[in-house]
């Protein structure tokens, strides 16, 4: 999508030109290892002991989440403080939004108000879109719903790096259970993952698995030979075995209502990532949860805090991926050359 | 109308005319060297015709050395155009449409007679409502003839019958719940029949709302890569076979019921009328210039047309792997009910059309104003601004070899009105409009030129509705003249700036 962004062609001369991440699916491979090489920086500073750069000082940071969320909002707001930006936090329970006042007139709203970099968390698919076509700044996106949640994707590819051997997802088996349909989670993930070459299986019940059998089939000469370019599946142990990664979602009790499961318990007696399970992927698997869990039913609580777990990795590699995204829309007029302004 | 600028248009076509305004009788009106296209007749080709009075005095079909030159490339005559599906939302939603801009803009897009959707607020479910959808079209002033579909049901609430007899003594020209389906088969049933008795249509909006509550776009692989929640084709597919069903049976009862489903989307549902049809059923369908051209990748950002994104054995491209996406995704002016499906329904709506199993091509023209437009995707009011893109969008199908021009013609003017023609005698309507160039009969035509594209941008575009899909793009045909009634009803500008009147 030439109106986004313009991909940097060569690796070695990468630099940042997309004024906004509303998705991975227009960031092209040289772009994400240049996120990953710039995340990477931010986790250094984060190791530091006093964790604060002046990067963006003085540039004006808004949350605006349409949808409640503790972890993605307190990250983003994290990373910004981290990187010195002036940091505005609109909840929309508490806000003229709760008035009936329209997303457009929010958005205007907020730029006359001085806002530079928006982060935007909304409830319906597209979202962000109409928020960058009338914002004059840098828009990124928190999550809009089903459709895309960049910043988890590529914090879920950060931590997956750094703990397969080699650092490097070509072949390796990562497995994604729970409820495909309804996550954003899920959808990013597929162009991520996809893209550093792993060998994708989506797996829940098939009511919401609808329609990835088709995403997967649109795509030839994938990463599966004779296949799309992921499987989607509801055996859970053909997902599961030889995995290197298994990534479970969180199933909302909504999905009973709607009439997609029977019951939570059902849930996680056929599919809920427990011991016996886990025990099939490879024996250094890692287990991972983009949280918030529900506990006993996608995931069983001794796999949740086990050996294998880098659930609490990817919380602190959010802030650090974070930090990157912010810090590279924000110098996106000019490329990055992180090292230098830190 | 200068002669001169009629020169300039194409392929030797000359204009003359002395100059009336919009609603004014066109005393004298030449055109020389055009194509010539009468769907009644089945006859094309080149001519000339003279307008005098408001009556098409003359209509020449040229031969040998005078033929010389004249293409169906050119400017074209045609009889003027009839949309059996068009909201102009008056009385209730001024804001969004008028009668008289939307007949400013009927005209525009060729169209001589629209019948409007009852879906008003209040419903045009009564008599009174029609009267004032008929005050507002004589008091704009245009010519463009505006029939009415009265409501299935009181205040369109699916509950109980509309005041069906009165509303056809005060001359509708059929019944439909439009913008929702009839919503029980108990009330469909009752209004096949009692429409049957008074020998009107019922007009058919097929969906199935419980399978559709929530849905976003048409339920395929762009709505799961974008995340939107899935409109699925059973929805149509189900709704038309419980109306089938119906009308077989209603037909014991009451054999003048007769159903029209509008809209038709999908490849399924067509298949199911066009068996209904060989079967010997009432049933008549049509479907929409949108449904036809478009396709759901255009949400993703795609603007190829329909027949352009259909791939190897009948499946869609990929418009993720092969370029086709350049303009910024989840435009909201490509929501719409039914949804924009995929190329396959496309290509199934051209073949329905073609073989009569569609016998119109209506606009399902749905202006909406910005506030209901400029909005999240999933929030966004569905309806297309379509009645002024309509030619153009089947121009370019004609361009493209896909659609004979006859049979386009065919489609905008012979096809619906015979869907309501019987329904026009029954009301004790004239046939004003001829739907074929007829010699002595009131002029009723549009003049347009293939060969000259313009582009539709919100200030082309005379509808208040500015909510088109196609904004930015050039379309073939621009339209330089429609009469309607023998009236004037559209000029184009350049024509009269020509003038110096």
């Amino acid at each position: 999508m030439t109106t986004v962004a313009s991909a940097a062609p060569g690796a070695s001369t990468v630099s940042w030109h997309h004024r906004h991440l509303i998705d991975v699916d227009v960031v092209s491979w040289p772009e994400i290892e240049l996120i990953m090489r710039t995340t990477e920086e931010m986790k250094g500073i984060l190791a530091r002991p006093i964790r604060k750069v002046p990067a963006l000082n003085g540039r004006r940071v808004t949350t605006l989440f349409y949808e409640a969320s503790t972890r993605t909002r307190v990250s983003f707001e994290t990373a910004a403080r981290n990187l010195s930006a002036d940091v505005v936090s609109i909840a929309t329970a508490t806000s003229s939004v709760t008035k009936g006042e329209s997303l457009v007139d929010t958005i205007r709203t907020l730029e006359a108000l001085g806002a530079e970099i928006l982060v935007m968390r909304h409830s319906v698919s597209g979202a962000p879109y109409l928020a960058a076509e009338i914002f004059g700044g840098h828009v990124l996106n928190g999550g809009d719903g089903w459709h895309a949640h960049p910043t988890q994707a590529l914090l879920d590819l950060y931590t997956m790096r750094e703990h397969v051997p080699g650092g490097d997802l070509r072949g390796r088996k990562v497995a994604i259970v729970g409820d495909i349909l309804h996550s954003r989670v899920a959808r990013s993930n597929i162009w991520t993952l996809t893209a550093a070459g792993a060998e994708l299986w989506l797996c829940g019940p098939a009511t919401l698995l609808r329609g990835m059998d088709r995403w997967a089939g649109a795509w030839s000469g994938g990463a599966i030979p004779g296949h799309g370019r992921f499987n989607v599946t509801s055996d859970i142990d053909a997902a599961v075995r030889d995995a290197d990664v298994v990534m479970g979602l969180r199933i909302q009790r909504e999905r009973m209502q709607g009439g997609l499961l029977p019951s939570l318990r059902e849930y996680a007696a056929m599919f809920q990532l427990n011991a016996e399970r886990v025990s099939l992927a490879k024996p250094d698997a890692i287990v991972m949860h983009p949280g918030p869990m529900n506990e006993g039913v996608e995931i069983a609580p001794d796999v949740a805090i086990s050996g294998r777990s880098v659930i609490t990795d990817q919380v602190a590699n959010g802030v650090a991926v974070r930090m990157a995204l912010l810090y590279l829309l924000a110098g996106s007029h000019e490329p990055a050359h992180a090292e230098a302004a830190l | 109308m200068s002669a001169a600028r009629g020169g300039a248009r194409a392929a030797g076509a000359r204009m003359n005319s002395t100059g009336p305004k919009v609603g004014e009788t066109v005393e004298r009106f030449e055109l020389e060297k055009a194509w010539l296209v009468d769907p009644v007749s089945g006859r094309e080709g080149p001519g000339e015709i003279v307008v005098t009075d408001g009556l098409l005095e003359s209509v020449v079909w040229l031969e040998g050395a005078e033929a010389e030159g004249v293409t169906d490339e050119g400017v074209i005559v045609a009889p003027g155009f009839f949309d059996l599906h068009a909201h102009f939302r008056e009385p209730g939603f001024e804001d969004a449409e008028t009668v008289a801009t939307g007949c400013a803009a009927a005209a525009h897009g060729g169209y001589t007679t629209v019948a409007l959707m009852p879906n008003t607020q209040p419903a045009l479910d009564e008599p009174g409502v029609l009267g004032r959808v008929r005050s507002a079209a004589s008091a704009g002033g245009s010519p463009v003839e505006v029939l009415a579909f009265g409501a299935v049901s009181a205040g369109r609430a699916g509950e109980q019958l509309s005041a069906m007899g009165e509303l056809a003594d005060a001359g509708v020209v059929g019944y439909s719940d439009d913008g929702a389906p009839v919503k029980t088969p108990k009330l469909m049933r009752s209004a096949l029949v009692y429409a049957g008795m008074l020998g009107l249509p019922i007009v058919e909006h097929a969906e199935d709302s419980e399978l559709t509550a929530g849905a976003e776009a048409h339920e395929g692989y762009v709505a799961s890569v974008m995340g939107l929640a899935g409109w699925p084709v059973a929805a149509e597919v189900d709704a038309v076979s419980r109306d089938l069903a119906i009308l077989a049976d209603a037909l014991g009862d009451q054999p003048g019921a007769r159903l029209h489903l509008t809209h038709v989307s999908t490849a399924a549902a067509l298949d199911l009328v066009r068996r209904a049809r060989a079967a010997g059923l009432p049933v008549t369908s049509d479907v929409t210039p949108h449904h036809l051209a478009l396709t759901d990748e255009w949400i993703a950002g795609s603007r190829r047309w329909a027949w352009e994104a259909l791939g190897k054995g009948g499946a869609s491209r990929d418009p993720w792997a092969d370029g086709a996406l350049t303009a910024w995704p989840y435009n909201t002016s490509l929501r719409v009910n039914p949804p924009l499906r995929t190329a396959a329904d496309a290509a199934a709506c051209l073949a329905a059309l073609i073989d009569g199993t569609a016998s119109a091509v209506v606009t399902d023209h749905a202006p909406h104003t910005i506030v209901d437009k400029e909005v999240e995707f999933g929030k966004a009011a569905n309806g297309i601004s379509g009645i002024e893109t309509a030619l153009g969008v089947l121009l370019s199908l004609v361009d493209a070899g896909k659609l004979p021009l006859a049979r386009a013609v065919a489609a905008l003017t012979t096809g619906p009105a015979s869907v309501v023609a019987a329904a026009r005698r029954t009301a004790g309507i004239p046939a004003a409009r001829p739907r074929g160039l007829t010699e002595g009969a009131p002029a009723d035509l549009v003049v347009f030129d293939r060969s000259d594209c313009w582009t539709v941008a919100p200030d082309s575009l005379l509808s208040k509705g500015k909510n088109s899909p196609l904004i930015g793009r050039e379309l073939p045909g621009r339209v330089l003249l429609t009469i309607a009634g023998g009236r004037l009803a559209y000029e184009d500008p350049s024509a009269a700036d020509g003038d110096g009147a």
